[in-house]
Parts: structure tokens; C-alpha cells; sequence
């Protein structure tokens, strides 16, 4: 991993938000470094800002001090060199699979055969053959969630962005969704920051594990994945590292509820 | 293959009986039309009461209104300005139309502001609250003193479709699911793009409802709008000028017009709806 660029550099970062007239710490001093095709889970108790690291880079949120840079640029604003992938799938209900793909394409102005030759390869690539002209609503949890990868993809973006990606897919859908991310991820040597509140998912995902704290979020512990892939879930090294990640975990889903259950 | 045909004449049954019930609820009115009339006349089966003969001008049998609607179409009586129906209806149906493109074409960009933009809806809002409320009808007198009898009546219908249009599309604008946002930016998209590929279309379903709401009102309104003076005349009219001549009749023939030329309307609407549906993928 040595020697590659790093690609998403993260220092210092906070974000304060006020709600009914409270300031609440989100981020205190978040510092992560990703480098080139490098594949990195944030886990950590709900509520602890790892999704709003992940809205952060991609843009979609203004942070409130430090720096979030991607390939050496302050991140501004949202673009294409910043593919996202959201729990809610987020596809266009009113365009087809093939459409839905090739947005960021069209907003590009890509001319339309251009768009098409793409489209065509990324339906294939994801295994979505046939459901071209589908709309997401004839689709499964997870044929949504392989449109939503592939319409992320269609862009070529160096950074991909994964919020809980498989959240709300059943067990058996949500297993082979991560091997299928993992072919996609290995194939296009994307560099991926994944956030989770699996253990399971992010150990059988990442070649390293950040572990955040509770509220106000910042790193707890990285912790690597040292295992060759594919991953057996159920070999002792597996188990081994996931009762590590599993032990930090408890320790702030602990503290975040009795944060909860503190009058404050 | 049994369950099949099970369940196609479960189908077939059910539509035939909301078809039944339509038919029952038609005839149970016409009924009651009829026997209201036969008992102001003390027709059968009302041969011993007294009859009412001043009421019983204004309730004329119903198959007497359905002839009227008929010869409407074929002579041109002279107190209802010497025209056939059809011409009429042209007259109105152009007076709805150009009503209707005029209110899309400003109330859905006006709506597509005030739902996206809190400034906008600060700006356009109190009008909005104001004039809303105002039954189009309260302008009439108004209305033909400014823009005179071509385009009087014509924006008195426009103000019984713009609101509606108007009031849907701030609904949709600002439902528009905010993570489709956020989809749409990080994939590159900037505001007016994100205005036109995904503000848009989320919010035509919300502009159809609009169109329906509004069309209906358009037409309640278009007999006031050319109740004092329609150039060419229009069904209104015909009502209005039937009634004043007290032939009771042609008036409610022209009712009759008005209420299928609304549920035409309205149906076309409805076809369009189910097109941008099937267009947009949401059935």
C-alpha cells in the first residue's frame, strides 16, 4: 500500500451543527488519510458523524473547520470525480435503468452514442442484463442498489463513496451485494470510503477499519485487515479480527447510550 | 390454469358490477327527476295532488332537457344570440383553452420558484394568500371594464385554473425527495440542471393533479365569464340567455354540455396523466 497516493486526506476536520438552539458536536479534530485504490470502512454507533465525513468529502455538506482534501484539492462543492452511492438507493423513479445510468453522462453532454456504448458496457459489468429499460420500481433492493453503483461508475470517478450502501437489503441479498462490490472494486481499482454499522460487513470489506467514537465523532482506532480475499466469514483469522473490532465497538455504542440517557 | 380462469371472472364479475352500480345510481336521479316533474304537472302516478304550474316550469321532464340538447345542435333559436351549439361549444372550448395555456405557462414556472426557493416563496406568497381566496366570479364586473369582452371572460377562467396549477406545483416542488438532489449533484449536475432533470419531473404528477383541479374549475366558471356579454357566444351564455328568455329547456341543455364538455376535459387530463406515468415509469 506504500508508495500509492493518497487520495482522500482528512485533517483536523469538525462539523457543528445547532439544533433547537443547541450547538451539537458532530466532528471534533477527524483525521484520515485514503490512498489509491484502497478500500476503507468507517464504523462506528449511530450517531457518531461517520456519514457526514463521508457528505463532507463528496461535497454535499460545508464542514466547520479543518480540511477534506481529494487528490490534493479542498473539496468545494459536489462533482463527478466523487461518485456516491446512498442507503435509499436514490435512483430517478421516472427513468429507466439505462437512463438512470447515464445521467451524469447527459449533464455532461455526452453525445448520446457515447452515453449509450457506456450504459451498455455498466449494465453488463453489474449483471443487470435485460433490466435496460426497467423502471427502479420493478426492481429489487439490491438490482436498485447495482443501478445505483453502476450509475456512480458511469462518471469513472477516482473516488467512490458508499453510505450504507446495503442497509436496508435482506441478509442473503446484502451478502452477495459485498461480493459483488468487492469484483466491481478489484476490476476498476477504485479508491472506496465505506461507511457501516455492520462489523461483519466492514471486516469482510476493508483493508482497514476505522473505528469512530461516539458523539462527538472522531477516530478511535484503525485497525487493519491483513486477510487475503475472498474472505471466509467463518475462519478463525475472520472471527479473530472481527471480536477486535467488535470490543472497541461495544465500549462506544456503551458510552453513546449513556450519552442518550443523560438529561445533559 | 383453473385459478386462472377463477380469478379472470372474479375480474370480469367485479367490473360488471361497478358498471351496475354507476347505472343504479344514473337511474335512481333520473327517477327522482321524474317523479319531482310528474308531481309539480300531477302527472301519473301523482293524478290526485294539486298541481304547481309556476314550479313546473322550471322542472321540465328529464327526456324533454335530453330532446333540447339534441335540437340544440340543429336550429338556431333567436334568443340565445342565433347559434347552434356547436359553435358554442367552439366559443368556450377556445375561451378554456387559451385560458388554460396561459395559466400553465405562468403558474408552473412561478410554482417551481416558490417551492425551491425560500425567497421567492417570501416574495410570491402573501399575493398568493391574498387573491387566492377570491372567487373568480367576484371579478366579473372588474374584469370586463379592463380587459373589455374579448379577454374578460377569459381571465376569469384563467384565475379558476392558475391557482390550483399554481398550489400543486409549490407542493411538488418542495416535495421533491432530497437525496435525488444529492444523487443528482454528485453526479455533477448543477442547479439548473437539477431544475430541469429532477425538480421537473418529480413534480409533474403534482401538475397533473393541478390541471384536473383546475379544468374542473375552469369550466364552474366560464358561465359567469360570459354571463354579461360573450363575444361569439359560448354554453354560458346560451345558459344565461335561455334562462333570462325562460325557456327552461335549453337552459339546462346547456347545463348538460357543460357538465360533458368538463368530464371530457378532465378525461383527456386523465389520459395524458396516465401517458406521463407510463412515460416516467411510475405506472
Amino acid at each position: 500500500m506504500d508508495g500509492k497516493e493518497v487520495v482522500i486526506n482528512i485533517t483536523h476536520l469538525s462539523k457543528v451543527f445547532i439544533r433547537d438552539r443547541r450547538r451539537i458536536i458532530a466532528l471534533d479534530d477527524f483525521g484520515l488519510e485514503v490512498r489509491e485504490g484502497e478500500f476503507v470502512c468507517l464504523l462506528g454507533p449511530s450517531g457518531c458523524g461517520k456519514t457526514t465525513v463521508l457528505r463532507i468529502v463528496a461535497g454535499l455538506e460545508a464542514k466547520s473547520g479543518g480540511s477534506a482534501k481529494v487528490e490534493g484539492k479542498e473539496v468545494r462543492d459536489a462533482g463527478p470525480d466523487r461518485g456516491m452511492v446512498f442507503q435509499e438507493f436514490a435512483l430517478f423513479p421516472w427513468r429507466t435503468v439505462r437512463k438512470n445510468i447515464e445521467f451524469g453522462l447527459e449533464v455532461k453532454h455526452v453525445p448520446e452514442t457515447d452515453r449509450a456504448d457506456v450504459s451498455k458496457k455498466l449494465i453488463e459489468f453489474v449483471g443487470l442484463k435485460g433490466f435496460e429499460d426497467a423502471h427502479p420500481r420493478e426492481l429489487s433492493g439490491g438490482m436498485k442498489q447495482r443501478v445505483a453503483i453502476a450509475r456512480a461508475l458511469a462518471n469513472d470517478p477516482k473516488v467512490l463513496l458508499m453510505d450504507e450502501p446495503f442497509g436496508s437489503l435482506d441478509a442473503q441479498t446484502r451478502n452477495l451485494m459485498q461480493k459483488e462490490l468487492l469484483r466491481i472494486w478489484s476490476a476498476r481499482r477504485k479508491t472506496v470510503l465505506f461507511v457501516t454499522h455492520s462489523v461483519e460487513e466492514a471486516v469482510y470489506l476493508a483493508d482497514r477499519i476505522v473505528v469512530m467514537t461516539a458523539r462527538p465523532g472522531k477516530v478511535r482506532e484503525i485497525i487493519d485487515v491483513p486477510l487475503s480475499r475472498p474472505r471466509d466469514r467463518t475462519s478463525r483469522e475472520f472471527i479473530t479480527i472481527r471480536s477486535k473490532v467488535l470490543g472497541e465497538l461495544e465500549e462506544e455504542f456503551e458510552k453513546a447510550r449513556a450519552g442518550e440517557l443523560s438529561p445533559e | 390454469m383453473r385459478s386462472l380462469t377463477k380469478s379472470l371472472s372474479k375480474v370480469f364479475i367485479s367490473n360488471w358490477l361497478r358498471l351496475t352500480l354507476s347505472a343504479v345510481s344514473l337511474t335512481v336521479f333520473l327517477t327522482l327527476w321524474w317523479l319531482f316533474s310528474a308531481y309539480l304537472r300531477a302527472d301519473w302516478p301523482f293524478q290526485g295532488v294539486t298541481p304547481s304550474p309556476s314550479t313546473a316550469d322550471y322542472i321540465p321532464y328529464w327526456w324533454d332537457v335530453l330532446r333540447a340538447v339534441g335540437r340544440s345542435f340543429v336550429t338556431r333559436p333567436q334568443n340565445t344570440g342565433g347559434l347552434l351549439m356547436s359553435e358554442h361549444i367552439l366559443a368556450s372550448l377556445k375561451r378554456i383553452s387559451i385560458a388554460f395555456v396561459l395559466a400553465l405557462l405562468s403558474a408552473v414556472p412561478l410554482g417551481l420558484l416558490m417551492g425551491r426557493s425560500r425567497n421567492a416563496e417570501a416574495l410570491g406568497r402573501p399575493l398568493v394568500e391574498l387573491f387566492r381566496p377570491i372567487p373568480p366570479l367576484a371579478w366579473v364586473p372588474i374584469f370586463l371594464v379592463i380587459f373589455k369582452f374579448f379577454w374578460g371572460p377569459i381571465a376569469i377562467v384563467f384565475l379558476g385554473i392558475f391557482f390550483p396549477i399554481l398550489l400543486n406545483v409549490i407542493l411538488g416542488a418542495r416535495s421533491v425527495d432530497p437525496v435525488l438532489i444529492d444523487a443528482a449533484r454528485t453526479l455533477g449536475a448543477r442547479r439548473g440542471t437539477i431544475f430541469g432533470k429532477v425538480v421537473f419531473p418529480f413534480t409533474t404528477p403534482y401538475l397533473m393533479t393541478g390541471i384536473t383541479v383546475g379544468l374542473g374549475i375552469g369550466w364552474m366558471c366560464i358561465v359567469a365569464a360570459e354571463m354579461l356579454g360573450a363575444v361569439g357566444g359560448g354554453v354560458g351564455y346560451y345558459i344565461f340567455a335561455a334562462n333570462n328568455t325562460s325557456q327552461y329547456e335549453l337552459m339546462y341543455a346547456g347545463m348538460v354540455v357543460i357538465g360533458m364538455l368538463s368530464v371530457l376535459t378532465t378525461g383527456i387530463a386523465g389520459l395524458i396523466e396516465r401517458w406521463l406515468y407510463r412515460w416516467m415509469g411510475k405506472k
